[in-house]
């Protein structure tokens, strides 16, 4: 073959290629909107789970899923933001910056599962929170600061200079500019980083498996102590009993309300985000 | 005003230390709860082939199911990535471009377990048909489910990398008579070569993690398969033997302490992948 058979071949091949990767998105959607379809009947969002998970709603398990992540990202915004106002606007030395850098890095690739384990140890057994939506909520935190640091970041390097050049020439104190323009003007930044962490702490399974849930018998927490249920976990027990089609079938129906979840955010850090981009082009 | 600027500045401080804190307390506690078991069994932790819980542990089977899982993923996505990331970053307008990105990011948040529901509803099933196996959870199911997970990484990242090289280099090689197809290839690709070995590695690190979708698929059996190359038996990786056992012994005893070893283990390996393939990438961005 010479090259330009081959050079021929590869363009009409690569569209079709990347047309195919494209719609592993669509497949994906289909495939658990299909699947989940059967199990959605009009009270899925707002019943209780009855059967061990064969039967039923799944309103407890959505409001597990929201309260840890809700929880998670209530603690790990104040850490966020103000190390990122402490990185980019006292701490001077490159040194300094590098570690935070690599430190934000090391966060960020840790495989989530060491997460729940390290973190149950450290906040469920030491700091005694056990098995409870609280550690969950911590464990969550420490695993989306990472991106929550990263959507900051961006928005705060983005100002642009004479911001900073007029407030020092304002005589404006370091604390003031933070408080009258950074925080202000980085306003979407912030934002668009709450959903993507939330996004990521409403899909994330391995690290609060062991730490925060429980499969049946607890509703709502009624103190700081209590697991609950939620989606990632329930869906986990459910896949398991893959012999069992109504708990699969139940599965792919909590799959859908999670995904639907996980998209949602997503795409409304995307539109916080597009505003953000506006706004620095202004 | 200026006490007050100045007791900001420590809060702030304070705040990042606690950042700092999570980072090194992890590190930190994985060394600490591991130790036990390396004044144990040494070593021989990582040589050892058998993990009776009580008796011995030996982390080989996993540390080689997770190798293997891992580069199998890695020479399934590789043709793929490059293939599209070519088509996407030189060939596509601007426009169809975003849609593609739009589409991978989206992709890469899809949860972990719902990967794993797919991977078990269908993946294992028809691996187990078309290869006429009695089990469909093997190193080859899991292989392909972490190829499927990791491709929008690899491939947006790679895209990345093509685009940022410079558009002259383009210029000059169209203006020379090249085609498109061979502007892309002998060109552009070359240049973007670091970034594209970041991007495999970030890949890599990622896949080595994966712990839902591998543990659903993998089919869960402490040993080396036999040949050692038989990609369609079950065997075990190390996030997935963290999370089948982890529940069983928390927080105490010799088990527990082989555990946090092998979480050790796969956070070690993680970073060092994880750091040369930022390494890689923040290359192409300097030069």
């Amino acid at each position: 073959m010479n090259s330009a058979t081959f050079e021929k071949g590869m363009v009409f091949f690569l569209p079709i290629l990347t047309l195919l990767v494209s719609s592993l998105l669509l497949i994906i959607l289909a495939t658990v909107f299909t699947k989940g379809m059967p199990a959605l009947h009009s009270g899925f969002l707002i019943e209780a789970s009855e059967d061990f998970g064969r039967a039923g709603g799944i309103f407890y398990q959505l409001m597990g899923t929201l309260i840890l992540m809700t929880g998670a990202v209530l603690i790990s915004l104040p850490v966020a933001l103000g190390s990122v106002i402490y990185q980019t606007q006292y701490l001077k030395s490159e040194t300094g910056k590098e570690i935070c850098r690599q430190s934000a890095q090391v966060l960020n690739a840790t495989p989530t599962i060491l997460f729940g384990l390290v973190g149950y140890l450290f906040f469920g057994v030491y700091l005694e929170t056990g098995v409870s939506w609280v550690t969950g909520s911590l464990i969550l935190a420490v695993m989306i600061l990472p991106t929550l640091q990263v959507s900051i970041r961006e928005a705060i390097e983005a100002l642009p200079d004479q911001y900073k050049d007029t407030g020092m020439a304002l005589g404006l104190s370091p604390w003031s500019q933070i408080k009258k323009i950074i925080i202000p003007q980085c306003y979407y930044g912030i934002i668009t980083g709450v959903f993507l962490g939330l996004a990521r702490a409403a899909g994330e399974t391995a690290a609060i498996m062991f730490a925060a849930t429980t499969f049946s018998g607890i509703r709502l927490p009624e103190s700081f102590s209590d697991p609950v249920p939620t989606l990632q976990t329930h869906m986990l027990v459910l896949t398991q009993e893959a012999a069992n089609p109504e708990a699969l079938s139940q599965a792919w129906g909590a799959g859908l309300v999670l995904l639907s979840l996980v998209f949602f955010l997503t795409v409304i850090a995307w539109v916080l985000r597009s505003r953000l981009k506006m706004e620095a082009e202004l | 005003m200026e006490n007050d600027s100045h007791g900001m500045m420590w809060v702030f401080a304070g705040l990042n230390l606690i950042f700092l804190c999570c980072a090194g307390g992890l590190f930190f506690f994985l060394i600490f709860e591991s130790y036990p078991i390396f004044k144990l069994h040494g070593f021989d932790f990582w040589l050892g082939q058998d993990w009776w819980v009580g008796e011995t542990y030996g982390a080989l089977p996993m540390l080689y199911g997770s190798t293997l899982v891992t580069a199998l993923a890695c020479l399934l996505v590789l043709p793929v990535s490059l293939a599209v990331a070519i088509f996407t970053s030189e060939f596509l307008t601007s426009t169809s471009r975003r849609c593609v990105k739009a589409v991978l990011e989206l992709l890469a948040g899809v949860p972990g377990i719902v990967y794993g529901l797919l991977g078990v509803s269908f993946l294992s099933l028809w691996i187990k048909d078309v290869f006429g196996l009695l089990d469909g959870n093997t190193l080859a199911t899991a292989g392909c489910l972490l190829a499927i997970m990791i491709l929008p990484t690899v491939l947006t990242l790679s895209e990345d990398a093509m685009r940022a090289v410079p558009a002259e280099y383009r210029d000059n090689a169209l203006g020379l008579g090249l085609s498109k197809w061979q502007t892309a290839t002998a060109v552009v690709l070359p240049q973007a070569l670091p970034g594209i070995m970041g991007a495999v590695l970030l890949g890599i690190s990622r896949a080595m993690g994966e712990t839902i979708a591998v543990m659903l698929v993998v089919g869960s059996l402490d040993r080396i398969p036999d040949p050692w190359f038989n990609i369609f038996s079950s065997a075990q990786t190390i996030p997935s033997k963290l999370g089948r056992e982890a529940a069983e012994s928390i927080g105490e005893g010799t088990h527990w302490s082989a555990l946090m070893a092998l979480g050790l283990t796969l956070f070690i390996i993680v970073l060092l992948i994880n750091f040369i393939g930022n390494r890689f990438l923040k290359r192409r961005s300097i030069s």
